[in-house]
């Protein structure tokens, strides 16, 4: 079986379908015998998700517009190219 | 790696996620390819303001100071206008223009005096002589973060927690796992080896889950996985 440091080192690979079966099967029983590992895998999860999702809101995501200044600037630049 | 290299390898841009919307439709995005090639005034104050918005978030968000995303935003745009006749339609457009404006918060992160950054190491997961993992646990309380959060108070905390990170970390996070380039993609972005790529990223999601602890353990903290 699988220490919990060969495990970490696989998680990357493991979490992303990139194991090979045998591997993929190494990892699957680690977890199910480990449950320090298995929480550690499920709260990793939620950051994941909780990363993926960060960006989504009115200060993260895309702006409206951007402030008419800064366009002018950007076309006021180009010229002097 | 130079600006006109990275972009023009659209292998490494290509099939990436949407992270622009709201921009031209196809057909009005040939025209302004077009018209841009033709150096038209007209076609790059329709650039400016069609994709502003999604250049200045990509800035904003890699750069983490708005004074740099607005040089970023000005250098963006005329990287953009001078490499046109380098967009060979591998990607589309806005994919394009999303990698460009990656290239140059990278080209501004690598001029820009470092600034003083936190070790992650005690924050990565440790293990004992045999291999198994020890719980460390992270000394942050939940009442740091008050008793109750709603979607965009935890969101603001995710984004503080991730702009905490080193750049190395922090960039590749980002791009992984925000802006949804593939782990190959990355490593061509950002000139490593796909396997540090991967290391870094197990290091930075690990130290972002151990700055989140006090959050996660919340009961109303809902995160569908």
């Amino acid at each position: 079986m699988l220490t919990c440091k060969q495990f970490d080192e696989f998680m990357i690979d493991y979490l992303e379908g990139g194991l090979p079966v045998w591997q993929k099967y190494m990892c699957w029983l680690h977890i199910k015998m480990c449950r320090e590992c298995a929480y550690f895998v499920q709260e990793y999860r939620k950051v994941v998700a909780l990363g993926k999702n960060a960006f989504d809101s009115p200060d993260g995501a895309v702006p409206d517009s951007v402030p008419e200044e800064l366009v002018k600037a950007a076309m006021a630049f180009r010229k002097t190219r | 790696m130079t600006l006109v290299q990275e972009t023009s390898n659209e292998s490494a841009l290509s099939d990436v996620p949407d992270v622009m919307c709201n921009v031209p439709t196809v057909d009005a995005e040939e025209q302004l390819v077009h018209s841009l090639g033709i150096g038209e005034d007209s076609g790059f104050e329709t650039l400016v303001r069609s994709y502003g918005p999604q250049v200045m978030a990509i800035a904003r968000r890699y750069l983490r100071s708005e004074a740099d995303a607005a040089d970023c935003f000005q250098d963006t745009f005329i990287a953009i206008f001078e490499g046109i006749n380098s967009f060979q339609r591998k990607s589309s457009f806005r994919s394009w223009v999303s990698g460009i404006t990656i290239n140059q918060c990278l080209m501004a992160l690598r001029k820009r005096q470092r600034r003083r950054e936190e070790s992650i190491e005690h924050m990565l997961p440790m293990f004992n002589e045999r291999g198994s993992r020890i719980d460390v646990a992270s000394p942050r309380q939940k009442s740091e973060f008050g008793e109750a959060l709603d979607a965009e108070q935890l969101r603001r905390i995710v984004r503080e927690h991730i702009e905490r990170l080193p750049d190395k970390y922090r960039l590749v996070l980002l791009l992984r796992d925000i802006d949804g380039y593939s782990t190959r993609e990355t490593a061509s972005i950002l000139g490593i080896e796909v396997n540090a790529v991967k290391t870094r990223l197990h290091r930075a999601r690990s130290a972002l889950k151990y700055m989140l602890e006090p959050v996660l353990e919340q009961k109303f903290c809902h995160v569908d996985v």
